[in-house]
C-alpha cells in the first residue's frame, strides 16, 4: 500500500519540496511530504503560541517534536488536525496543506479532514464503553462497516490483541494505563487514517508500558506517518527520523535528521537544550 | 490551631481540643434533624395505622407472625452464628432496655403521648435491628434471591398500578387504533429494518409510524364498534409484555422451554387479570397489573432456578404471606381487638368523603400520579434539551457569550423565585390565555414543569460539564460531528447525573400546593379524573384540605395516613428511577 502511494504522489510532492527551498526550514528528507506548514502562527486571544512555524513533514516516518513546556509544539499538533478550531479564542494564520490542499480553506469540512488523521493524546482517553466499541467508535462516526476483522485488525496493529481477544466486551476502562493507551490507538488506526498525531502519548506511562508503545511507533510507521510530541528527549532520539526542536514563545529553532540535531545541531540554544544546560 | 506544649518525651504533644470539639458539633448539627424527621414520621405513623390504640396482644401476634419469621429468614440467609447472637441480643436486650427506660421516663418526666413502650421498643429497637438484618442478609445468594423476588413482585405491581392510572386519561379505542396502526407496524419496520441492516430503518420506522397516527385519527370518530377495555389492554400490553419478557429470557441464552414458559404465563396471567374485578381502576386494569407483576416475577424465576444455589430464598413471599394469614387468623379466634386503621386498601381506593371513616384518597392519588407523569417527561426534556444548548452548542464569547451568561443568572435566579409566583404565572399563562382551563392537569403540570425547570436545567449542566473533557476531544479527533459527540459520548455518561438532578426536582414538584392553589386545583375531587383537560386534585390538595377539618379523626387519622400515601408514592417513584439510574451506570 504504502509503494502505491509514493508513486502516486511523487509528481506532486516534488513540486511541493521545490516550493519549500525559500522558507526557513530544511527539508530534511527527500521522501514524499505529505503535510506542510507555511508561516505558521496560533495565536491565543492575545497570546501568541506558534510563531512564524514552516516545515514540512515526510511521509512514512516519525517526525518528533520536542522542546520545554509551553513552546507550542502541542499547538503545532493541533494545527494539523483542526483540533484548535474547537477553542473559540485561537486564531490561526499562514498555511497548512495536506498533500497539497490547504486545510485552513473554508471548503473544508474540519470533520471531514479529522477523519483523514488520527490522534492519540497525553492521557489514555479510552470512552466509557466496551474495548470492541472504542475500537468501532471512528468506523461507527464515520459510517464505515464494522466487521469483527477490521476490530481484530485494529487491536492486532495496536499489539492488544493477544491481551483482549477473550474480553472483547469488558470496559475499556478497566485495562491498565499502558493497555488504554493502545486501545486509544488502535481506536485511532481502525479508521485507517492517513498520519498519526500523538501528543506525549507515553508521558502518562510507567517506563514498560512506554516502551512498548514506542516498539509499536516502530511499526506503525510502516503504514502512517507519525508526527509525535515528547518530552523526553531519549524518546525522541530513539524512535524518530526527523526531529523539530521548538523553543521559547513558539519558534521552531531547527529542524533535521533526528541524527544531526541530536550530535550536531547548527543552533547553539537547541544544543544547550538537548545537553540538558537549560529547559 | 494546635498548641505545642512541652512534655518529658522531648517531642511535646500537640493540642487537639478544638478539632475533636468541632467533629462532634458538626455530627451534632447532623443528627439533630435526622431526630426531628425521625420523631415526626414515627408519629405520623402512629396515627396512619392506628397504633395509638393497638392492644399488646395484637401487637405481640404479629411481631410473632410475621416479624419473628422474617427475622428467622435473614438469620438463616446469613448463616453465622454470631451473627444470629448479636441479633437476638439486640431484640431481647433492646426490650428490657425501652421498657425500663420508657417506664422511668413517664414517671419521672411526665407522659409520652400517643406512645407506650411496646410501640417505642417497634420502633426504636425492633426496626432498626430488621432494617440491619435486612442489609447484611441480602449480601448473601439466599438474601438476594429472596429480596429480588419481593421487589420484582411489589416492584412489578407497582409499576402494573402506575401504568393502569395513567391509561385513565387516555382514550382507549384511540390508543386501540394507535397501537393497531402505529406503534406495531412502525416497531416491526425497525426491528426487521435493523436486523437486516437496511441504513433508513429508522427514518422509515418514523414515516410508518406518523401515517399510522394519522390512520388511527382519522378512523377513530368513522368506527362505532371497539372491544371491551379488558381485550384492548390484553392486545396492547398484555402481549407486547409477555413478547417482551420472553425476549428478555431469549437474550440470557435459556433455553426455548424456559422462553416459551415466561412468555406463556405472562399472557396467561395477563388474560386472567382481565377477569379480576377492581372497585377503583376501569376494567381490564387487571390486566396490566396482574401481567407486569407475573413477566417480572417469571423473567427473575428463569433466572434463580437456572442458576443452583440460593432457591430457598424463594420462600421468603410465602413465609410472609403464611406469617400475615396466620396472624390475622389468630387475632380473629382469639378475639383480640383490632386498632382503628386509617391506610387500608379502602383509604386508598375510594373517593374522599365528609366522614373520617369513609374518607378516601384515590383520586387525589391518580391525580397526582398522571401529574406526575407529565412533569418527568416535560421537565426532564426540556432541562437537558437546555442544558446541552448551554453547555455544548452556546459560544462562550462574543455577543452570544454575553447573553449566554445573561440567561445562565437568571436560570440560577429563577431557582429561588417563591412557588406561590409560579403559580400565579400559571394562571395567567396557561389558564387564563392558552385556555387550558383551571386546575385541569395540563395546566398543574405545565405550571410545575416551570417551577421545577431552573433545577433540572443546572443540575443537568453539572451532569454535563463533569462529562471530562478528554472524552469531547477524544470523539472529536475521531471525525465525529458535533451532534456524534453528543450523542455517543456526553449523554449516555451525564445521564446518570441528569437522572439525579430530575428525581430530587420531581420530589419538589410532588410536595408543591401553593402553585395548585394558584392555578385553581380543586381541594376535593369526587372521582377520579377521566381525561388530563378534567378538574385534577392532587394529594398535597387533599391533605391540606383535610387538615383545616374540624373533626379530630380528621386532623390525626387521615391526614397522617395521607402523608405516609404521599411518602411512599414518593419513596416508590425515587426508587424506580434510582433503579433505572443505576442500571445505566452499571451497563456503562
Amino acid at each position: 500500500m504504502s509503494q502505491n502511494d509514493l508513486t502516486e504522489s511523487d509528481s506532486e510532492s516534488l513540486i511541493t519540496t521545490d516550493v519549500q527551498t525559500n522558507t526557513t526550514a530544511q527539508t530534511a528528507s527527500a521522501a514524499t511530504t505529505v503535510v506542510e506548514t507555511d508561516h505558521l502562527s496560533v495565536y491565543y486571544g492575545d497570546d501568541q503560541a506558534l510563531d512564524d512555524v514552516s516545515m514540512a513533514i515526510p511521509e512514512h516516518q516519525v517526525t518528533a517534536l520536542i522542546g520545554p513546556s509551553g513552546c507550542g509544539k502541542s499547538t503545532f499538533l493541533r494545527c494539523l488536525n483542526r483540533m484548535n478550531d474547537l477553542i473559540d479564542i485561537a486564531r490561526v494564520e499562514g498555511t497548512v496543506t495536506l498533500r497539497g490542499t490547504d486545510i485552513y480553506d473554508d471548503a473544508v469540512d474540519p470533520v471531514a479532514l479529522r477523519r483523514k488523521i488520527g490522534m492519540v493524546f497525553q492521557k489514555p482517553n479510552p470512552f466509557p464503553k466496551s474495548i470492541y466499541d472504542n475500537v468501532a467508535y471512528g468506523l461507527r462516526v464515520q459510517d464505515k462497516e464494522v466487521t469483527d476483522e477490521r476490530i481484530e485488525d485494529a487491536l492486532r496493529g495496536a499489539a492488544l490483541w493477544d491481551e483482549v481477544e477473550d474480553q472483547l466486551d469488558q470496559s475499556g476502562l478497566e485495562l491498565s494505563g499502558g493497555q488504554q493507551q493502545r486501545l486509544c490507538i488502535a481506536r485511532a488506526i481502525a479508521p485507517d487514517p492517513e498520519i498519526l498525531l500523538m501528543d506525549e502519548p507515553t508521558s502518562a506511562l510507567d517506563p514498560v508500558a512506554a516502551s512498548k508503545i514506542e516498539d509499536l511507533i516502530d511499526e506503525l510507521v510502516e503504514d502512517y506517518t507519525v508526527v509525535i510530541v515528547t518530552h523526553n528527549m531519549q524518546q525522541a532520539a530513539r524512535i524518530s527520523d526527523q526531529t523539530a526542536v521548538f523553543l521559547t514563545g513558539g519558534n521552531l529553532v531547527e529542524y533535521d535528521k533526528t541524527d544531526k540535531i541530536f550530535e550536531n545541531p547548527d543552533s547553539q540554544r537547541v544544543e544547550d537544550y538537548i545537553t540538558g544546560k537549560f529547559g | 490551631m494546635a498548641v505545642e506544649t512541652e512534655t518529658d518525651t522531648g517531642f511535646g504533644e500537640v493540642s487537639r481540643l478544638r478539632g475533636v470539639v468541632f467533629e462532634y458539633v458538626s455530627l451534632g448539627a447532623s443528627v439533630v434533624g435526622l431526630i426531628a424527621l425521625a420523631a415526626l414520621l414515627i408519629y405520623v405513623f402512629v396515627d396512619a395505622f392506628g397504633l395509638a390504640t393497638a392492644s399488646p396482644e395484637w401487637l405481640l401476634t404479629y411481631f410473632l407472625t410475621l416479624v419473628v419469621p422474617y427475622v428467622g429468614f435473614c438469620l438463616y440467609s446469613v448463616g453465622d452464628r454470631a451473627f444470629t447472637r448479636k441479633v437476638a441480643l439486640a431484640l431481647g436486650g433492646g426490650l428490657v432496655v425501652t421498657a425500663v427506660g420508657f417506664t422511668a421516663i413517664e414517671t419521672l418526666v411526665g407522659t409520652i403521648p400517643r406512645l407506650t413502650w411496646q410501640l417505642a421498643y417497634l420502633f426504636l429497637v425492633a426496626t432498626p435491628t430488621v432494617a440491619s438484618a435486612t442489609f447484611v442478609a441480602s449480601q448473601e445468594r439466599v438474601g438476594t434471591v429472596g429480596f429480588g423476588l419481593l421487589g420484582r413482585l411489589v416492584g412489578g405491581a407497582a409499576l402494573g398500578c402506575a401504568v393502569a392510572i395513567l391509561f385513565i386519561v387516555i382514550d382507549r379505542p384511540l390508543w386501540f387504533l394507535v397501537y393497531t396502526f402505529a406503534v406495531l407496524p412502525a416497531a416491526g419496520v425497525a426491528a426487521y429494518g435493523r436486523r437486516m441492516g437496511y441504513e433508513w430503518a429508522t427514518v422509515t420506522a418514523v414515516v410508518v409510524g406518523l401515517l399510522g397516527l394519522l390512520v388511527a385519527t382519522l378512523t377513530r370518530p368513522i368506527l362505532g364498534v371497539y372491544p371491551a377495555d379488558g381485550l384492548i389492554y390484553l392486545w396492547t400490553l398484555g402481549v407486547p409484555l409477555a413478547a417482551g419478557a420472553a425476549g428478555v429470557v431469549w437474550l440470557r441464552e435459556e433455553s426455548r422451554k424456559t422462553v416459551a414458559a415466561v412468555g406463556g404465563s405472562t399472557l396467561l396471567a395477563a388474560a386472567a387479570g382481565m377477569l379480576l374485578g377492581s372497585s377503583a381502576l376501569p376494567a381490564g386494569s387487571g390486566v396490566i397489573v396482574v401481567g407486569a407483576t407475573v413477566a417480572a416475577t417469571a423473567v427473575y424465576l428463569a433466572d434463580v432456578v437456572d442458576a443452583d444455589t440460593g432457591r430457598e430464598g424463594l420462600l421468603l413471599p410465602v413465609v410472609l404471606a403464611v406469617g400475615a394469614l396466620a396472624g390475622a387468623a389468630v387475632v380473629q379466634t382469639v378475639g383480640i381487638t383490632t386498632p382503628e386503621m386509617w391506610l387500608t386498601p379502602a383509604y386508598v381506593t375510594s373517593a374522599p368523603s365528609n366522614t373520617a371513616a369513609n374518607a378516601g384518597l384515590y383520586p387525589a392519588i391518580v391525580g397526582s400520579i398522571i401529574i406526575i407523569a407529565i412533569v418527568a417527561v416535560l421537565s426532564f426534556v426540556l432541562g437537558v434539551g437546555a442544558a446541552v444548548f448551554l453547555e455544548e452548542y452556546a459560544a462562550d464569547t462574543g455577543l452570544v457569550g454575553r447573553l449566554t451568561r445573561l440567561i445562565q443568572i437568571n436560570i440560577a435566579n429563577l431557582a429561588a423565585v417563591p412557588s406561590v409566583v409560579y403559580g400565579l404565572l400559571g394562571l395567567g399563562l396557561f389558564a387564563n390565555l392558552l385556555g387550558f382551563g383551571f386546575g385541569t392537569a395540563v395546566t398543574i403540570a405545565l405550571t410545575l414543569s416551570l417551577l421545577i425547570l431552573p433545577i433540572t436545567v443546572i443540575s443537568a449542566q453539572e451532569a454535563v460539564r463533569s462529562v471530562p473533557d478528554e472524552l469531547r476531544q477524544g470523539s472529536y479527533a475521531m471525525g465525529a460531528t458535533r451532534w456524534q459527540t453528543i450523542k455517543n459520548v456526553v449523554l449516555p455518561e451525564a445521564m446518570p447525573g441528569m437522572l439525579t438532578g430530575t428525581i430530587l426536582a420531581l420530589g419538589r414538584a410532588i410536595g408543591e400546593t401553593a402553585p395548585l392553589i394558584m392555578v385553581g386545583a380543586a381541594t376535593t375531587v369526587f372521582s377520579a379524573p377521566d381525561s388530563i383537560l378534567s378538574r385534577f386534585s392532587a394529594m398535597p390538595m387533599q391533605i391540606y384540605a383535610w387538615a383545616n377539618y374540624p373533626q379530630a379523626e380528621f386532623r390525626y387519622g387521615v391526614v397522617a395516613a395521607g402523608v405516609v400515601t404521599l411518602l411512599i408514592v414518593l419513596l416508590a417513584m425515587n426508587g424506580t428511577a434510582i433503579i433505572i439510574r443505576n442500571r445505566m451506570e452499571r451497563d456503562h
